[in-house]
């Protein structure tokens, strides 16, 4: 989509690729009052691309659980992440995956 | 009143009363200050032109916090390295955002493309951020107790004004993301 600002594609392995000592990050958006339910489903479909059905059910995550992990991969790429997301006002954090928060 | 956005073929379209735009104008502003860095006589040229800041520290003012948040949790070390390496340019690109929006305003018609649409959203996105923190909205309840204030005649003490204007931003906003969704379900 025109308007995805999604970092170019860099030579860390995907998720599913990564060998055992690799842990790869993840990407946390926690819930607040204040932001809107169909403006955080825009962002996470105009940022990383998402399905509206798959933005949406990460936006109703976030909504009902309090957070959840919308992204994980290399820690570079969490990183460049949390900075977008904090640029559209969403609150965000990285982490170390496999934590479960 | 104003009208609320709509998608159309060149865009998205709105149209805001000058006492609107006034007001829009004067909390863009608002926030611009609040984010504008003090930039100090010492500083490091090369440091400041990747956007290095080693003086960053974590902001005082609850609401600048909420603009600025902490990017790791319970870990402040780490997150004050990444304030330093990152603070700065999302104070610019917050900056730009806001700066675009109040471009913007020297019309009643308020006319978008897509990406213009993302910079207004963003400067919408983060004056509610702003009043919600002096509104002390924390949870749904203090949201829905702000919601409640729709009457301008009532307008008769900060809290009571500050919460119209919120309601008004967040209807507006509203407005804004449901024609940018319009626009992205097209480009499908």
């Amino acid at each position: 989509m025109s308007v995805s600002t999604a970092p170019e594609t860099d030579q860390a392995p995907s998720s599913h690729e990564l060998i055992s000592a690799d842990v790869p990050w993840e990407l946390i958006v926690w819930n607040d009052p204040v932001n809107l339910m169909s403006y955080v489903s825009y962002v996470f479909q105009s940022y990383f691309g998402y399905s509206e059905a798959k933005a949406s059910k990460l936006m109703m995550q976030v909504h009902q659980e309090g957070k959840s992990a919308v992204a994980s991969g290399a820690k570079e790429k969490m990183e460049a992440h949390v900075v977008a997301m904090h640029g559209f006002g969403l609150w965000a954090t990285v982490q170390k995956g496999g934590g479960r928060g | 009143m104003a009208k609320a956005f709509i998608a159309g073929r060149r865009g998205i379209t709105g149209i805001l009363e000058g006492a609107e735009r006034d007001l829009l104008r004067k909390l863009f502003a608002d926030i611009i200050t609040m984010l504008e860095p003090e930039t100090p006589a010492h500083e490091d040229p090369l440091a400041a032109l990747i956007g290095l800041d080693m003086d960053a520290t974590v902001p005082t003012d609850p609401a600048l916090l909420r603009l600025l948040p902490d990017a790791v949790r319970n870990d402040a070390g780490a997150a004050l390295e990444f304030r330093q390496l990152t603070e700065r340019s999302l104070r610019e690109n917050k900056i730009g955002a806001l700066r675009a929006a109040s471009l913007d305003l020297d019309h009643d018609k308020v006319v978008l493309d897509a990406d213009r649409a993302r910079l207004w959203s963003m400067a919408l996105n983060d004056v509610r951020l702003v009043l919600a923190e002096r509104l002390e909205i924390r949870d749904e309840q203090d949201a829905d107790r702000v919601h409640l204030v729709q009457d301008w005649g009532e307008a008769d003490d900060v809290e009571s004004y500050l919460s119209l204007v919120y309601n008004f931003v967040s209807w507006l906003q509203e407005s804004l993301v449901q024609a940018m969704l319009v626009g992205l379900k097209s480009r499908k």
